[in-house]
């Protein structure tokens, strides 16, 4: 393949590799993609390397069949190779699973709802320390027992019937917070505390979870947030930026940008989408 | 909307990682991000077999996260990050081999040096003279061509720190481009 940068073809004026290859894989929500679709029409070097692209993936299906990549994939899953260097590898949000520890995943405090591989923090399995000592998990578990799972933030899930969640955090220096949800139709539950400010939390070494577990009523899709900050913080301001944050995606909870707090460079917020049953 | 339940389940240490039901999840993703993954392998390893290794390890590392992986605002961003990461690892910890190859390319393109100005092949060949931090700038810069923005926002680095290795790297590219 041969996607060419010259210097008189800058990829300024184009669409860059990786934006069309998320075009290809389509990635983007309609109004992006309709957008990029429209330049590709009107541009011959952008055309010239969409085809390149499919072309490529016509190739690698040639090469490589589906049933030899699954059985690659899966292969990989049971026995994973030793990574040449963990710590780079693992670095990532996305690190391995501790049989034995809550494990607590991470986002960079200044991360976006979709950011999480982006914010390499840990440096290891278990590792779960960042800047500033803070963390933030959810815990899912049935109501009836079994098997619990972990939720790093940014993530999202499909919560089964019965399921509730509980959410942990750690600091280690005093601080406040509050933890609201908001739900399709754009509702804003406050969940901690269920009225007035925030919490004050004081600092913690393991995680500790909030009181109560919460099962998420209703159907379609529930955003829940955590916010960690140094000072107080007002439950009404914390709803009505969420509440405006849900505008601003026009309900895309998948969208939604993280609550904003104006001349405030204190306040941390976790995220994570569930989809109800 | 939420309802409290009372009393609350014990968190119990453990993990239960989430996964596609099925193998149609694992064929959508061959479908969308097969040849981009084994593209950027390829491109790094110069070599199909340990690029298709490497491409199962990083689908695998996908299936192993799968809820975060699919709550990725761009899914392909994430697996081209994590294939970029692991195959620089590979190269890195096979050092001697790498800088070999370098050499060899090195001399070989000065008898030869292509017409063409292709600059993901320089970058390539100049991996081996920078830290692991501006080669992964590098490619995601110069070879995604994705903006500096995007590149800090995906390395976890600020802006400036992100132009300042790109322009380390610019020179050195340069030296080797005029050499």
């Amino acid at each position: 393949m041969t996607l060419v940068n010259s210097e008189a073809d800058s990829p300024a004026l184009h669409v860059g590799e990786l934006r069309l290859r998320r075009f290809r894989a389509g990635e983007f929500s309609d109004e992006a993609h309709e957008e990029i679709a429209h330049h590709i029409a009107e541009c011959g070097s952008c055309r010239a390397k969409l085809r390149l692209l499919q072309e490529e993936q016509r190739q690698f299906e040639r090469d490589i069949p589906f049933e030899r990549f699954a059985g690659g994939v899966e292969r990989a899953c049971r026995v994973p190779r030793p990574s040449p260097n963990r710590r780079w590898v693992m670095g990532g949000a996305f690190s391995l699973v501790a049989a034995a520890a809550v494990v607590v995943l991470l986002v960079r405090s200044s991360g976006g709802v979709g950011g999480l591989g982006a914010h390499a923090v840990g440096d290891h399995v278990g590792s779960n320390r960042i800047k500033g000592g803070l963390s933030a998990v959810v815990r899912i578990a049935a109501a009836s027992g079994g098997a619990q799972r972990s939720l790093p933030p940014a993530g999202s899930t499909t919560l089964q019937p019965g399921e509730r969640i509980r959410l942990g955090y750690s600091t280690v220096a005093p601080g406040y917070l509050v933890a609201v949800s908001v739900d399709d139709a754009g509702e804003v539950s406050a969940l901690y505390p269920e009225s007035g400010g925030s919490l004050p939390v004081k600092p913690t070494q393991q995680v500790t979870f909030l009181p109560d577990s919460l099962e998420l009523t209703g159907s379609g899709r529930e955003r829940v947030f955590l916010l960690l900050a140094d000072r107080p913080l007002d439950g009404a301001a914390v709803k009505q930026s969420v509440h405006e944050a849900h505008a601003q995606a026009k309900g895309d909870l998948g969208a939604l940008p993280l609550p904003s707090f104006p001349g405030r460079t204190d306040v941390r917020p976790f995220t994570w989408l569930f989809y109800k049953p | 909307m939420v309802g409290r339940q009372t009393p609350r389940f014990q968190v119990i240490a453990g993990e239960q990682p989430a996964a596609p039901d099925s193998r149609s999840e694992l064929r959508e993703l061959y479908q969308k991000h097969g040849a981009s993954v084994f593209g950027r392998c390829a491109y790094l390893l110069k070599d199909r077999s340990q690029a298709e290794d490497a491409m199962q390890d990083v689908f695998a590392k996908a299936l192993q996260h799968y809820a975060g992986f699919r709550a990725e605002a761009s899914p392909l961003t994430w697996l081209m990050k994590i294939a970029t990461h692991h195959c620089l690892n590979l190269l890195r910890s096979q050092r001697a081999g790498w800088r070999g190859r370098y050499e060899r390319e090195a001399r070989a393109a000065k008898d030869e040096r292509p017409q063409v100005f292709e600059m993901r092949d320089l970058v390539c060949k100049m991996l081996a003279l920078v830290d692991s931090e501006t080669q992964a700038a590098a490619i995601h810069y110069h070879v995604d061509e994705m903006t500096l923005d995007e590149v800090a926002a995906l390395l976890g680095r600020s802006v400036p720190t992100v132009r300042k290795r790109l322009q380390e790297f610019a020179t050195l590219c340069g030296k080797e481009f005029s050499a």
